[in-house]
C-alpha cells in the first residue's frame, strides 16, 4: 500500500477490465490512458510516456498477455459481426473444473444458456438466431429444472446484460461478441457442422453474408464484404459476379435469413456421432422444407433463397406470430449493411 | 466465463485425486512437452509422493517440485477469481480438493507462491477472513475472565472446535492492494471514458425496449457494472445501522429501522439486469448477505441466562427467541469499521448543512441570497469540525474505538 509504480498501470488496467466482461477497444484504449494518468496523479514523480499510437497498444497487449498467459486465460479480440468493431474480453482458454464455478449461473441456468446456443447453432438457413419465445419454450424442455418462465425472462435479460446473448430490436436472440470470444472452442468442437467461418478474415461467423451463387461455400462478415468489395465485384471461389457493394443484395447469414415458421417447432440435435444422412432423414421427415445440415442446406437452399429472399420479408412482416410486432422499417435496419 | 466449454470436459479432475499425476495430466489440456517428461517422472513417484513433494524442495535440481508448485499456484489463482465473482468465500478445504489432490501439505507453499502471482499480476491478494470466535474475542475488548468464558461459548454454539477457532477461519476473499489513492482515482468520472463507454452501449444492445441496464459512470473501474450497486448500497446502510447500534442490533430493531426507511418486511430490493432475479424480498436479500458473509445473524444472548448462549435447536419453539445482528466477517475485511463510520459522519454532516434539511435550523428562514452565501462559507468552515465530532459521536454510538480493515 505505500507506493505507487510503474507496474500498477497494468494491475488497475485489468482491474478495469475485469470488471466490465466485454468492452471495445476503444474503450480499453481510453482505460489504458486513464490508468496511467491515475497513476501518476498519485505519484508525481513518476512520468509514464504515452503516445496513445496502434503500436504502443499493441506492445501493451502483448505484455498483458504474457501475464495472463500462465493462469490460461487471454485478453483477446475479436470484430463484432455486426458493426466491425473490435472488441475485447479476458477469455478463459482452459475447461476445467474450475471454470465451471467462474460465473454465478446455477448449473440449470448454464444448462439453459447451452440450449439455446444448441437451438441458435441449429437454426435453419444459417439464420443464427432464435425468437423470443423459441428461447422460453426451452425451458420446458429442461430436465429437473422448475424454472418458471418469468424467471427464465429474468434469466434470458440476463444474459444479453452480461453481454453473453444479442437480443435484436426485432426480439430474436443471437451470440454476442464476447460468446463468440469465449465460447469459440466449444462452438467448434460442438457444432463442427454448423460452424462457418469468414473467408476473408477466417474467423467465425454468424452474421453476414453468402455468395449468390449455386453451391457456393463463400460466406463474409458485413464489415469484410464491404472491404472487399471496394476492390472486387466477383466472388473469391465461384467467380460469379455479385450485384454490389450492398450486402442487402447478397443472401444473407444471420437473423435476416430467419422466417416466421422457423422457430414452430423444435430442433432436436442429434448425437455428433449419428451421420448426416440419418439425421438428415430425420430432420426431414420433421420439417420438410428445411433441412438443416450443411451440405443440403447449401445444395437446395441455395438457389431458391435468392429469389425467396424479397418474398419471404414481405411474408414475414405480416404474421408476427412470434416475434414483437416492429415496423417494417426496423426489419430491414436490423440487416445493418 | 467460458461456462459451456466446461461440461465438454467434466468426467476430468475430479475423479483422479488419489493420484496427482493423473490429475495433473488431465488438467493440462494443451500438454507442453517439458511438462510431459515431469509426468513421467511423477509416475514413478506416486508411492511416497508426498515425501518427494518434502524433499524436492531441497533439491535444487529437480524441477518436479517447482513445476508443480507453479502449476498449483496458478489454478488457486484462477479458482480464487472465479470464485470472487460470485462474492462467496473460498474455503480451504476446496483449495485442497480442486487445486492440491493429496497434496494438501504443500498448501503454505502453493498459497504464499500464489499471493505472488495475485499481487503482483492483478494487484490483488488473498485475505483470510476472522472467524467468528476472533471477532467475538476483538469484540469483547482486551482482557477479562468473563470474556473468556463467552468465547467459550460462543464456540460450543457455533460448533466450531476449539483448535479450529484457534487457526482462523480458513476460508479466504480477494481484496485490491492497490494504492488506496489509486482507487480513489479509479472511481472518479473521466469524460473520455464515459464517451467510449457511451458509445459501446449504443450498439452494443440493438434492442432499445429493455436495454436500459446499467449505468456507466465514466470510471477506471467500472463498479456499477461488477456489482450491483443498489444493493450495495442497502447493504452499507444496514452495516452503519448495526455499527451505530454498538455493533449489534435486534433483529425486530433493523427491520423497525428498514421500515422508516422505506423497506419494509414485504419491500424488495432491486438488482442490476445482470443479475439473474429482478428483484429480492428483504428476507431472502439478508440470507444472502449471510451466505456471503456480510452479515451474521445469530440468536441472541437471554436476560435470564447472562452470559450464556442458548442452545439453537432446543429454543427454537420457544417464543422468547430472538435474534440479533452483527458484522459478518467479509465485512470487517472488505469495508473496516472506520470506512463506514466514515460514511455516516459524512452523510450526517452533509445532511445537516443542507438548506432544509433536518439539522439545519440555521437555514430555516434563508432570506436573501447574499447572506445565503455567507452562511455557506460559514458551514463550510463548520464542516471540518462537525465531521470530526460526528465520527467521535459515531465511535461512542459503537461502543469503542473502530477498527480498521482486518
Amino acid at each position: 500500500m505505500s507506493t505507487v509504480n510503474a507496474k500498477d498501470v497494468q494491475r488497475l488496467f485489468l482491474q478495469a477490465v475485469l470488471s466490465r466482461g466485454v468492452l471495445s477497444g476503444k474503450l480499453a484504449q481510453a482505460l489504458w490512458a486513464k490508468a496511467k494518468d491515475a497513476v501518476m496523479a498519485v505519484d508525481n514523480n513518476l512520468d509514464i510516456s504515452h503516445s496513445g499510437t496502434r503500436e504502443e497498444w499493441e506492445a501493451f497487449v502483448i505484455k498483458v498477455n504474457q501475464a495472463l498467459d500462465p493462469l490460461d486465460l487471454e485478453f483477446r479480440h475479436l470484430q463484432e459481426e455486426t458493426t466491425g468493431r473490435e472488441m475485447y474480453a479476458i477469455v478463459n482458454r482452459k475447461g476445467d473444473e474450475v471454470a465451471q464455478m467462474a460465473t454465478d449461473y446455477t448449473p440449470t441456468e448454464i444448462a439453459f444458456f447451452k440450449a439455446l446456443v444448441d437451438q441458435i447453432m441449429s437454426a435453419p438457413r444459417e439464420s443464427f438466431s432464435l425468437s423470443s419465445l423459441a428461447a422460453l419454450r426451452e425451458v420446458s424442455v429442461l430436465k429437473k429444472s422448475n424454472m418458471t418462465k418469468t424467471q427464465a425472462e429474468v434469466v434470458l435479460s440476463s444474459f444479453v446484460a452480461k453481454g453473453w446473448l444479442q437480443k435484436s430490436k426485432r426480439g430474436r436472440y443471437s451470440l454476442s461478441t464476447r460468446a463468440l470470444l469465449e465460447l469459440q472452442p466449444y462452438l467448434k468442437s460442438t457444432f463442427p457442422d454448423e460452424v462457418i467461418e469468414c473467408v476473408i478474415c477466417f474467423e467465425i461467423m454468424t452474421k453476414g453474408i453468402a455468395c449468390t451463387g449455386p453451391n457456393c461455400q463463400v460466406r463474409m462478415h458485413y464489415h469484410c464484404f464491404t472491404k472487399y468489395t471496394a476492390r472486387n465485384r466477383k466472388c473469391p471461389t465461384c467467380n460469379c459476379d455479385w450485384p454490389g457493394n450492398d450486402p442487402h443484395t447478397m443472401t444473407p447469414v444471420g437473423e435476416s435469413a430467419a422466417r416466421d415458421g422457423d422457430d414452430g417447432r423444435r430442433r432436436i440435435r442429434k448425437s455428433v456421432e449419428n451421420s448426416d444422412d440419418e439425421e438428415e432423414e430425420d430432420e426431414q421427415a420433421d420439417e420438410p422444407s428445411q433441412p438443416r445440415t450443411q451440405q443440403s442446406r447449401k445444395n437446395k437452399t441455395k438457389a431458391a433463397q435468392t429469389q425467396s429472399m424479397d418474398v419471404d420479408e414481405d411474408e414475414s412482416e405480416g404474421e408476427e406470430s412470434d416475434t414483437p410486432a416492429k415496423t417494417q422499417g426496423t426489419r430491414r435496419s436490423s440487416r445493418r449493411g | 466465463m467460458a461456462r459451456a466449454t466446461t461440461r465438454s470436459q467434466k468426467p476430468r479432475a475430479s475423479q483422479s485425486q488419489p493420484q496427482p499425476s493423473q490429475t495433473q495430466r488431465s488438467q493440462k489440456n494443451r500438454a507442453h512437452e517439458e511438462e510431459e517428461d515431469e509426468d513421467d517422472d511423477q509416475e514413478d513417484q506416486d508411492e511416497d509422493e508426498e515425501r518427494n513433494m518434502d524433499v524436492d524442495d531441497d533439491e535444487d535440481g529437480d524441477q518436479n517440485g517447482k513445476n508443480e508448485l507453479d502449476r498449483a499456484a496458478y489454478a488457486l489463482v484462477r479458482l480464487a477469481m472465479f470464485t470472487e465473482h460470485k462474492r462467496t468465500p473460498l474455503r480451504r478445504d476446496e483449495i485442497s480438493k480442486k487445486v492440491l489432490g493429496s497434496n494438501t501439505r504443500a498448501f503454505p507453499r502453493v498459497f504464499a507462491s500464489a499471493q505472488g502471482i495475485l499481487r503482483n499480476t492483478l494487484g490483488m491478494e488473498l485475505v483470510e477472513l476472522r472467524s467468528r470466535a476472533e471477532l467475538d474475542r476483538d469484540a469483547a475488548g482486551p482482557g477479562g475472565t468473563q470474556n473468556q468464558d463467552d468465547l467459550e461459548e460462543a464456540r460450543k454454539a457455533t460448533g466450531v472446535r476449539k483448535k479450529a477457532a484457534a487457526a482462523g477461519s480458513k476460508t479466504y476473499i480477494l481484496r485490491s492492494i492497490l494504492h488506496e489513492r489509486l482507487i480513489e482515482e479509479a472511481a472518479l468520472t473521466h469524460d473520455e471514458i464515459l464517451e467510449e463507454e457511451a458509445a459501446d452501449a449504443l450498439s452494443d444492445d440493438d434492442d432499445d425496449d429493455e436495454s436500459g441496464g446499467i449505468t456507466a459512470y465514466g470510471s477506471i473501474i467500472s463498479w456499477s457494472s461488477a456489482d450491483h450497486v443498489g444493493a450495495l448500497g442497502v447493504l452499507y446502510v444496514i452495516l452503519a445501522l448495526i455499527l451505530v447500534s454498538g455493533r449489534v442490533m435486534g433483529d425486530q430493531d433493523l427491520r423497525a429501522t428498514l421500515k422508516t426507511l422505506r423497506i419494509p418486511a414485504t419491500g424488495t430490493i432491486a438488482f442490476a439486469p445482470t443479475a439473474t432475479h429482478r428483484t429480492l424480498s428483504l428476507d431472502q436479500y439478508l440470507s444472502l448477505l449471510v451466505k456471503q458473509g456480510f452479515l451474521d445473524h445469530r440468536q441472541a444472548r437471554k436476560a435470564g441466562t447472562r452470559g450464556k448462549r442458548a442452545r439453537v435447536q432446543a429454543a427454537d419453539d420457544d417464543g422468547q427467541t430472538t435474534y440479533e445482528w452483527r458484522w459478518g466477517a467479509r465485512a470487517h475485511s472488505e469495508v473496516g469499521e472506520k470506512a463506514v463510520g466514515a460514511f455516516v459522519a459524512e452523510f450526517m454532516v452533509q445532511e445537516e448543512s443542507l438548506p432544509g434539511g433536518e439539522g439545519g435550523e440555521e437555514d430555516a428562514g434563508a432570506e436573501g441570497a447574499a447572506a445565503g452565501r455567507a452562511k455557506a462559507s460559514k458551514r463550510k468552515a463548520d464542516a471540518a469540525s462537525r465531521l470530526e465530532k460526528m465520527a467521535k459521536g459515531i465511535e461512542r454510538a459503537a461502543g469503542g474505538q473502530l477498527a480498521d480493515v482486518m
